[in-house]
């Protein structure tokens, strides 16, 4: 895969989604444990 | 079922993301690859609209029911809009710097999006200003409820009143869309995984502030106990 090209680009984007995504879905469990306390 | 439905939000915009590069062709006239940001660049400026009319649909709720969770979620969808609003203009930055040369030229487009960012930057400036939190839900509210003359008039007007060296609206001025059939479907689906994002990320927000409003009435009831 020719580095800098389209696969490089989408799996750069791949990464950065699923590291946002695994943050919210962090977030939000730790949000219903808070929630669940209060 | 929430786990559930976030994961599908993940493979959706993980498929959207290869289609963006893998599936949908490019359009003519652009120079390399440069037309593919357009499955980023709209979405995201369409997902800053929602997000701005949201805003000021809950602004008037907050207005008429004065209940603190619509001021909470008008607030968090202008944070939101406003983040979705800046993306979207450095991807359409740069794009300039391909198609244009430089990456600010003053368009019309340009300038129409910086006035939106102002706008609700003051917006954002004003919540922080005021101490009081029912003179700043009120004051906001009515803030943002224009909003929902200013949006549209930056985000669909001036566009189609002004000169630009932009390309056309997706829906341009004919009122038709004329775009290859995958792009569209491309484009739809990201706006789908974009829009989605967004209601999760209120969603969240929307919750960190009302419980941080909760533990703020908690301690201040301990407060006034000790006092007196």
């Amino acid at each position: 895969m020719e580095l800098g090209g389209l696969g490089w680009i989408l799996i750069v984007n791949l990464v950065i989604w699923t590291g946002l995504f695994l943050y919210l879905l962090r977030l939000g469990k730790s949000l219903r444990d808070l929630e669940r306390k209060s | 079922m929430k786990t559930l439905l976030a994961w599908l939000l993940w493979l959706w915009v993980a498929v959207v993301l290869w289609a963006a590069f893998f599936y949908a062709p490019l359009a003519a006239g652009f120079i390399g690859q440069s037309s593919r940001i357009l499955f980023f660049h709209v979405p995201l400026s369409w997902t800053a609209f929602v997000a701005f009319i949201g805003a000021a649909v809950w602004s008037g709720l907050y207005l008429v029911r004065r209940q603190p969770d619509d001021d909470r979620a008008a607030a968090v969808a202008v944070e939101l809009g406003f983040v979705f609003c800046v993306l979207a203009t450095v991807t359409g930055a740069l794009w300039a710097r391909i198609m244009w040369g430089a990456y600010w030229n003053w368009d019309p487009r340009q300038i129409s999006i910086i006035l939106v960012l102002i706008f609700y930057g003051a917006y954002l400036a004003l919540r922080g200003a005021i101490e009081d939190d029912e003179k700043r839900a009120r004051l906001a509210a009515a803030y943002a409820l224009i909003g929902i003359v200013v949006t549209p008039f930056f985000f669909f007007i001036v566009p189609r009143i002004t000169f630009s060296l932009h390309p056309d609206s997706v829906i341009n001025s004919r009122g038709k869309i004329e775009m290859e059939s995958r792009m569209v479907q491309v484009l739809l689906a990201s706006f789908v995984g974009d829009a989605a994002l967004f209601f999760w990320m209120h969603n969240l927000r929307r919750r960190i502030l009302a419980l941080r409003d909760r533990r703020a009435e908690g301690e201040s009831a301990v407060e006034s106990k000790s006092w007196s």
